[in-house]
């Protein structure tokens, strides 16, 4: 270790003391709280278990809202990424569209669901739209930048054909770029599910909305049972896309599968 | 040009005088003349940057000569003239690098060479017509690669990426094939078998192939009619037919220099 480094973790460390300082990190309050967290867990493991069913049905309303949602949002962002690739677009097209994509992104989706329950009222539908617009400005972003960075020589190749730029985009950009898409959409839809499971706070559908009353009113017991439903659910979507990755898209890039560690 | 008539009714590529330069001060072609007969195998030979890319670029408009005249069909190729734009569709242009959909299968990627025939809506809804699929799957066969047509390009072989590369120029009906160093990285087996395929889709098609080599051996086994190219010049030219070298166009080069380019083929 020389004495630079030492300099540097120092200035860091005392970087974090002056922010924790400023934004009123207190340790002991976190110390005397302890119990008050062992009471809440206490109820939560009074679970109230007739609310199962509606927990059940409440997941996969969530499930829903995040499928559609993630599926549209793909959708759109397929033509917008080309529109938005600097490879292919004009400088008046993609320079204004990228600033567009950057602003649906700046925002979490809880802030749109607000907008569109205003919009379209309260409910699921409200719900599925903010999780359209996120996913347009986060996958739009991830194709346009595998779009810039596809191999010229196709694209050189095909032209000296003759070949047209609509035909360039579809036969020669889209199978270039598009290897990462499905892994892309996987992320995106394990992440949506999360993001639509607290869309129910602001009124937007999903579970989050019984989970917020539950505890609001101080019925941990049933809050836990839906808590515990959207765990149970995020690991199975977890454990169901690393099965379809280890099935599609390391056969498809690598020629084989993943060699999984046993021991 | 008129004098010449007679011979340019079989020729197809017909260079006089030309010289290119990316930068209009060094001229990587100087003053070069050729003319390529229909149905013949012609190679180009020549050192790395002696000018053999340049040379097929002029052909098929990719680059446009800083002085003298290319002729293709009697037209002069222009990728930036609409007119001539049309007539590329029937140049086979195979680069060094290939420049395949590695991510497609073998047969998308033999049937973008029937794309330029294809109408806007049926091409972006993938709706090839029967006869083309089954043109494919001829051309396929031919280069010996019908089996593997459902098999993504990154999966295959050195030898089997130029047998699709060759696939999806014979897919655009060429009359002319053009060819970059396209058995180059090949050992020699591999890159005899590469060459047969061509010999063979030649005959089929009565099609003109001329190709860029790095190896003199194995040019003068293909070809009908050997170019040398030294720095930017044409510095000689060999008929061949079978074993024999029937004529010998030697331009101002030494017994000396002829001698040094058979001995070191290869770089």
């Amino acid at each position: 270790m020389n004495p630079k480094n030492n300099l540097l973790i120092g200035a860091i460390i005392a970087v974090v003391v002056v922010m924790s300082y400023d934004v009123g990190v207190d340790p002991i309050a976190f110390v005397d709280g302890l119990p008050n967290l062992g009471i809440v867990l206490k109820e939560m493991t009074e679970f109230e278990s007739e609310h199962w069913g509606i927990a059940f049905w409440a997941m996969l309303e969530t499930i829903e809202m995040a499928f559609i949602g993630t599926l549209a949002g793909v959708m759109i962002s397929l033509p917008l990424s080309i529109f938005a690739a600097r490879n292919i677009s004009s400088k008046y097209v993609y320079v204004p569209l990228r600033a567009l994509l950057a602003a649906t992104r700046t925002f979490p989706s809880i802030l749109w669901a607000i907008l569109f329950v205003i919009m379209v009222g309260l409910g699921p539908f409200a719900g599925i739209l903010a999780i359209t617009l996120y996913t347009i400005g986060f996958i739009s972003k991830l194709q346009y930048e595998s779009i810039e960075a596809i191999d010229y020589d196709p694209v050189e190749a095909t032209t000296a054909i003759g070949l047209s730029k609509i035909q360039l985009i579809r036969y020669v950009i889209i199978p270039e770029s598009a290897p990462h898409l499905l892994s892309q959409i996987l992320y995106m839809f394990d992440y949506n599910v999360r993001q639509t499971s607290i869309l129910g706070i602001v009124g937007a559908g999903g579970i989050g909305f019984y989970i917020i009353n539950y505890i609001k009113f101080f019925e941990y017991g049933k809050a836990a049972v839906f808590m515990l439903v959207v765990l149970i659910a995020v690991l199975a979507i977890d454990w169901i896309s690393v099965k379809i990755r280890d099935r599609y898209i390391m056969k498809a890039q690598h020629g084989q599968q993943v060699k999984v560690k046993t021991n | 040009m008129k004098k010449n008539t007679s011979i340019a009714t079989l020729s197809i590529i017909q260079m006089r005088d030309v010289s290119a330069s990316y930068d209009s001060q060094n001229f990587v072609l100087k003053n070069v003349s050729m003319n390529v007969k229909r149905g013949t195998n012609y190679a180009i030979v020549g050192a790395s940057g002696s000018g053999k890319t340049t040379l097929l670029k002029l052909m098929n408009g990719m680059m446009i000569p800083s002085s003298g005249v290319v002729l293709y069909n009697y037209q002069k190729p222009d990728l930036k003239n609409k007119e001539y734009k049309k007539s590329i569709a029937k140049i086979g242009y195979i680069s060094q690098t290939l420049g395949l959909v590695k991510n497609s299968s073998v047969l998308d990627n033999v049937l973008i060479g029937a794309l330029p025939r294809l109408n806007a809506v049926k091409s972006f809804l993938k709706m090839f017509p029967k006869d083309e699929i089954d043109t494919a799957h001829e051309v396929l066969n031919l280069v010996g690669l019908d089996t593997k047509s459902n098999r993504k390009v990154h999966m295959l072989s050195g030898g089997e990426k130029r047998r699709v590369a060759i696939a999806r120029a014979l897919m655009q009906k060429p009359d002319i094939l053009l060819a970059d160093e396209i058995v180059s990285e090949l050992d020699s087996v591999t890159a005899r078998e590469v060459m047969d395929v061509i010999k063979d889709a030649q005959r089929k098609f009565k099609l003109t192939a001329i190709m860029i080599h790095h190896d003199m051996n194995l040019a003068l086994e293909y070809a009908n009619r050997v170019a040398v190219i030294k720095d930017g010049d044409k510095v000689l030219e060999i008929g061949v037919d079978g074993e024999q070298i029937i004529d010998f166009q030697t331009g101002d080069l030494t017994q000396e220099e002829i001698m040094e380019m058979y001995n070191e083929p290869k770089k």
